[in-house]
């Protein structure tokens, strides 16, 4: 059992109370008076896992859309009025979800539910061939921008496609590709909306200094006449053997700054307790200047530049977890592969000590604070209870569920799970083309975030 | 399919209600007898307490030759102490669920701790043991400079790092420190040693120059005595910090490409120095920027983006690099982004459209009201946490601006019409003073550039 940062730390004060309007749309509140703002979250259970072969990138592609105006609201008005407010704003697309966002001041929020619920209700009033050319454009820079024009961009599309096999609904990643965003047209669009944007496949929860009833009654003025709509097929089946099965390896030849060793294991579904076990083996491995392949192959071997380990959690396929070593100059990946494998033997062999245990539980709870020390993250956690595992609640008692998880358990998932033949290799090996003489420097660094695509 | 927006009930848009009162909050500001200044501010609710360090070890006091040897001293704070092994460091502060990260700028060395609440007491103690008795083994820096020169080649392949480097070496003499890279090149890092470190440390690591900032829920904590028991052992020599160096540049037009042959993209990096958090200006100068090119609904992008769809998103931004009270300071002011290859002529003359049209017709006062509600209306957003808090307070002392600065700012902004603003957009970027960096493929984009006569052309590798 582990231990506490803090008494309340299990949930830190969190409570939420859950309604449902006729039509279908789920809602969460949460009240928090220490700053008046307030955050307001949707999350649409719909995202690229949805997508169909041809149209890869329509989910994402389709929220961009979203930020087009609706019946009410014209052109770029949805930003306007809410930066107008004093607001903050933006929406993502990941595989299994897509989530739109305000954070407000707190007099702010019936505008924020307001826009919300014009776009829910008649986005397709506005949506024309214009919009959605100039943001296929914008979206297709956004793809040269973070994955086609930086060195190992394409390693996750990579390594996704190799661990999921060709036709299972995660093998392609959210931005799609730019021949499929190509053929995305007007009426696919309309048809993913009509198909998906329903206030019965939604969740919407509003987190902060708010009035629960005068909330809820403008949550039901604005949303309660959208007409519910059915017919959403159920996504495909995502999941697959616990294993591989054997190991899938691809040889990248880039011109890239060094050589990389990246890879990625199967492992449990988010929201199980293997998951969690999961998180907690990848912590102890590869989630810190502590963690066993840092001291390995940073600090001891200095074979590499960087080593860790990261967790894509996913409840509808296997979660991924990802291993991303950048080697040190003149260092061949073969020294590095075989010092990862016998770091992860000997780890599945003796399990964590009580000391990395600790460590271990002690970093994913200080994330989980992190996570929840703004509204606008609490709302999120919220909706994603809601959407991914039909109980927000459960947002309430994550961390004790990871303090809980024992040392044989992680151990257990680590000789299941983080084996040779249970993941997708990815090998770069520079080209070794031209380069200036020096670095720098102030480095607005681009925010590589895994998981989805922001708008 | 408008049978379903015939269905729903429309409803005009709501009004705001009325605001609630929120201030930045003030800090209170104490010494301990070491010298050491202490900002602290309660911020009830927030569980992961934030601890900022300022030293007053700036990149300008590096030896010459030696650039980068701050950003290793930086880094081998927590690489060993005399009472902890590298690795024994890292693993007790993980084992409090901290974070620790340290790194060398123009101004000085922040280093910046989070830690939830409970486990500050022990965390603080692990910081003060860093500061006040590193021990900067010879192994651990032989192996920090090795990682350093491997990450070279990786910041040199990133194309809005590259441009960034490019910008200061166009930007700067020589001479002054910011022209050269932060973390130093490959050359001068190579010759830096545990002895170097050592020096440096000793000649500007000191709590007398040095202030610490903690920001979180401190309900229930005496903080007077846990930083005496910490912070508060940490001794120094009582000697002043160096005074600033001036900044000078040259914002001349002109383009610098960095080529890269076959790049799909082509990052833009438009700069040059202006108007620091001291200059009047300051507050015209925000609105004026954001009214430019800080968001999506901006002059910029909604044209680059929404109209034209040649970029993900295109911002203008002021970033200083320098504060001085004495008037000696600048600012970075700069437009960054990137466009596709083949639109890379077209984007820059739309850019320079963008701002001409800008300095004929002015800011609208719609424009202006806009930007104005969104910088002063974001400030409860922008504080919730304590880093965030804790960040704008040691900039504040990092840039010598007084403690209540950002407070004033607020009610600055709400005062700053929209001429003024104007003035400000317009000075902050001539077009004939603006230095160009573009990082992409020269033989697809240089000849549409020239085309432009927006300045000289130059390809660099």
């Amino acid at each position: 059992m582990g231990h506490t940062a803090t008494p309340e730390a299990h949930s830190s004060g969190l409570t939420a109370t859950e309604h449902r309007l006729a039509n279908g749309l789920r809602v969460v509140l949460s009240e928090d008076h220490l700053t008046p703002v307030a955050a307001v979250c949707l999350w649409y259970d719909v995202g690229s896992r949805h997508e169909v072969k041809g149209r890869t990138g329509l989910a994402h592609l389709f929220e961009h859309l979203m930020f087009q105006g609706s019946a009410s609201v014209k052109g770029n008005g949805h930003f306007e009025l809410v930066q107008g407010a004093g607001g903050s704003l933006n929406g993502t697309t990941s595989f299994e979800r897509t989530n739109y966002f305000e954070t407000m001041p707190a007099h702010q929020l019936e505008l924020a539910l307001w826009l919300e619920a014009d776009r829910m209700g008649s986005l397709l009033t506005a949506l024309d061939q214009e919009s959605l050319d100039n943001q296929r454009d914008v979206v297709k820079n956004e793809r040269r921008q973070r994955y086609d024009n930086v060195p190992y961009g394409t390693a996750f599309e990579r390594l996704t496609a190799l661990a999921y096999p060709d036709g299972h609904p995660y093998h392609h990643t959210p931005i799609g590709s730019m021949a499929d965003l190509d053929a995305a047209s007007l009426e696919d669009a309309r048809a993913f909306f009509r198909t998906y944007y329903a206030p019965g496949n939604a969740v919407l929860a509003v987190v902060g200094d708010i009035d629960p009833q005068q909330t809820l009654a403008w949550v039901e003025k604005y949303f309660g006449t959208i007409p519910a709509h059915d017919g959403k097929p159920a996504p495909r089946d995502g999941s697959l053997p616990e294993v591989i099965g054997g190991e899938l390896r691809e040889v990248v030849e880039e011109d890239v700054p060094s050589r990389a060793l990246m890879a990625a294991y199967r492992l449990p579904e988010d929201g199980s307790r293997a998951g969690d076990a999961a998180d907690l083996a990848l912590t102890v491995l590869g989630g810190g200047e502590s963690s066993r392949l840092h001291n390995r192959l940073v600090r001891r071997d200095r074979s590499a530049v960087t080593a860790g380990f990261g967790l894509l959690r996913l409840a509808g396929a296997p979660s991924l977890g990802w291993l991303d070593v950048k080697a040190s100059s003149g260092v061949e990946l073969s020294a590095i592969e075989a010092a990862v494998d016998d770091e992860l033997a000997r780890f599945a062999a003796e399990g964590p000590t009580p000391e990395e245990m600790e460590r271990a539980q002690a970093q994913l709870e200080r994330e989980w604070l992190d996570r929840l020390a703004t509204v606008a993250g609490r709302a999120d956690e919220l909706c994603r209870f809601a959407v991914l595992f039909g109980d927000p609640q459960l947002a309430l008692t994550a961390v004790r569920r990871v303090l809980s998880v024992t040392p044989e358990e992680v151990r257990a998932v680590a000789a299941a799970r983080l084996r040779p033949d249970n993941r997708a290799v990815l090998l770069y090996e520079p080209t070794g083309g031209g380069q200036g003489a020096e670095v720098d420097e102030a480095g607005e660094d681009d925010d590589q975030d895994q998981e989805g695509d922001e708008l | 399919m408008s049978d379903i927006a015939a269905v729903m009930t429309f409803h005009p848009q709501p009004q705001a209600g009325a605001p609630k009162p929120w201030a930045f909050p003030a800090p209170e500001r104490g010494a301990l007898g070491n010298g050491l200044t202490v900002l602290t501010c309660h911020r009830p609710g927030q569980q992961i307490v934030a601890v900022e360090v300022l030293l007053a070890a700036p990149l300008d006091a590096e030896p010459e030759g030696l650039d980068g040897v701050g950003t290793i001293m930086a880094r081998a704070l927590s690489q060993g102490t005399d009472q902890h092994t590298a690795e024994e460091f890292a693993a007790e502060l993980e084992r409090c669920g901290a974070t620790l990260d340290a790194h060398a700028d123009h101004p000085g060395v922040r280093v910046s701790l989070e830690v939830p609440v409970s486990r500050l007491d022990r965390a603080l103690s692990l910081l003060a043991e860093a500061l006040r008795s590193p021990a900067f083994p010879e192994d651990e820096v032989k192996r920090l400079v090795a990682n350093r020169l491997d990450e070279i080649p990786h910041e040199l392949a990133n194309p809005s790092r590259r441009a960034a480097m490019e910008l200061s070496k166009e930007l700067f003499p020589a001479e002054l420190r910011c022209s050269r890279p932060r973390q130093g090149t490959e050359e001068t890092v190579r010759t830096i040693d545990a002895a170097a470190v050592r020096a440096f440390y000793t000649a500007h690591v000191r709590p007398a120059t040095a202030t610490a900032v903690v920001v979180g829920d401190l309900t229930g904590i005496d903080l007077p005595a846990l930083l005496g028991d910490t912070l508060g052992r940490w001794t120094g020599s009582a000697a002043q910090p160096r005074p600033r160096p001036a900044i000078t540049s040259d914002d001349t037009a002109r383009v610098v490409i960095v080529d890269r042959p076959g790049a799909v993209q082509t990052q833009l990096l438009i700069g040059r120095t202006g108007a620091d958090r001291h200059d009047p200006v300051w507050a015209a100068q925000v609105i004026g920027t954001y009214c430019l090119g800080g968001t999506l609904t901006s002059r910029l992008d909604r044209v680059l983006r929404e109209e034209k769809g040649y970029t993900y998103g295109v911002r203008a931004f002021t970033q200083v690099l320098l504060g001085s009270a004495d008037g000696t300071g600048a600012a970075l002011l700069a437009i960054s982004g990137s466009v596709a290859t083949d639109v890379t002529g077209p984007a820059l003359g739309d850019a320079w459209q963008v701002i001409r049209t800008l300095a004929e017709g002015g800011l609208t006062d719609g424009e202006r009201d806009v930007a104005v509600q969104n910088l002063v209306g974001v400030a409860p957003l922008r504080y919730e946490t304590a880093a965030a808090v804790a960040a704008t307070l040691t900039d504040q002392v990092e840039q010598q601006l007084p403690d209540d600065f950002q407070a004033g700012l607020y009610a600055r902004l709400a005062a700053t019409g929209t001429v003024e603003a104007t003035a400000a957009a317009v000075s902050a970027f001539p077009l004939d003073r603006l230095v160009v960096v573009l990082v992409g493929d020269a033989s697809v984009i240089a000849e549409p550039v020239r085309a432009l006569g927006i300045g000289p052309v130059r390809v660099t590798g």
